[in-house]
C-alpha cells in the first residue's frame, strides 16, 4: 500500500490553514487520513510550519512519500 | 540577445530565456527557479487564496481539477488518473487556471486589498493592546490614521 504525506487544506474561505497528513494514496479525496504529522499556517508573517518530528521521521522511514510541497516544508523544518 | 523573460505567477524570480532554448531544458530551469526562490510552498497558499476569491468564475471542470491541486495537494499524475486525462492535459489546465485567476487579480486586486486590510487591522489590534498598557495618547492618533488608510483602500 502506497502511503503519501501531503497537505490537506483546512480553515475557512480566505483563511487557509493546512494539516500535513499521512494518507493512503488510493483515497486522496475522501478526507480520511492515517495520522496528522504537522501543520502549515501561511496566514501569519512569517508562515508557521510545525512538525511532530518523531512521527514524521517514523513515517518517512517506513516509506511514506511526501509531495513536492511537503518535501519543501520538511527541508525548511530541517527534518529532511 | 534574449527572446523573452519568463515570469511564473506567484514566484518572485524571473527566467531570461535565450533563443533556441529547448522545452525540456526550460522545464528543468523552471524547477530550479522554484528551488532557488523557495516559493513553491507559498505558491499553494497563493493559489488557494486566489481560488477562494475567484474560483466561482472557473468552469466546473476547471474547479474540480484546481481543487485537487490546492485543497488536496494531489500530484499531476494522480489527478490525471482520477479524471482520465493525460498528465500534460492536467498540467496545461492548472497553468491556464493560474493565469485566469491571476488575470482577475490583476484587474480587481481583491486578494491584495484583503491582505493589506488584514495587515492594518492587525496593526490596530497591536496598538490597542499597547494603549491598554501605556495609555499613550499618540497611539490613538496612529489608530485613527490606520482606519483612514483602510477606508482609503476600500475606496479604490
Amino acid at each position: 500500500m502506497a502511503v503519501k504525506m501531503r497537505l490537506k487544506r483546512m480553515g475557512q474561505k480566505k483563511a487557509p490553514f493546512y494539516r500535513i497528513v499521512v494518507a493512503d494514496s488510493r483515497s486522496p479525496r475522501d478526507g480520511r487520513f492515517i495520522e496528522e504529522v504537522g501543520y502549515y499556517d501561511p496566514t501569519t508573517e512569517p508562515s508557521v510550519i510545525k512538525f511532530n518530528e518523531e512521527n514524521a521521521k517514523k513515517w518517512l522511514a517506513t516509506g511514506a512519500q511526501p509531495t513536492e510541497v511537503v518535501s519543501k516544508l520538511l527541508k525548511i523544518a530541517g527534518i529532511q | 540577445m534574449y527572446e523573452k523573460i519568463y515570469h511564473e505567477p506567484g514566484v518572485s524570480g524571473n527566467l531570461i530565456i535565450f533563443k533556441g532554448c529547448k522545452e525540456k531544458i526550460l522545464d528543468t530551469l523552471k524547477k530550479v527557479l522554484y528551488d532557488i526562490t523557495g516559493d513553491d510552498m507559498e505558491k499553494i497558499a497563493r493559489q488557494g487564496l486566489l481560488y477562494d476569491f475567484y474560483g466561482a468564475l472557473l468552469t466546473e471542470h476547471q474547479r474540480n481539477i484546481y481543487e485537487d491541486v490546492v485543497l488536496y495537494d494531489l500530484s499531476l499524475s494522480e489527478i490525471a488518473q482520477e479524471h482520465g486525462i493525460s498528465r500534460q492535459g492536467v498540467h496545461d489546465l492548472v497553468k491556464r487556471c493560474d493565469k485566469i485567476l491571476e488575470g482577475y487579480e490583476e484587474k480587481l486586486h481583491l486578494v491584495e486589498k484583503f491582505e493589506k486590510t488584514k495587515g492594518l487591522a492587525r496593526e490596530i489590534r497591536n496598538l490597542t493592546a499597547q494603549f491598554a498598557e501605556t495609555k499613550d495618547m499618540s497611539l490613538i492618533h496612529r489608530i485613527e490614521e490606520i482606519s483612514g488608510e483602510i477606508i482609503e483602500l476600500e475606496a479604490h
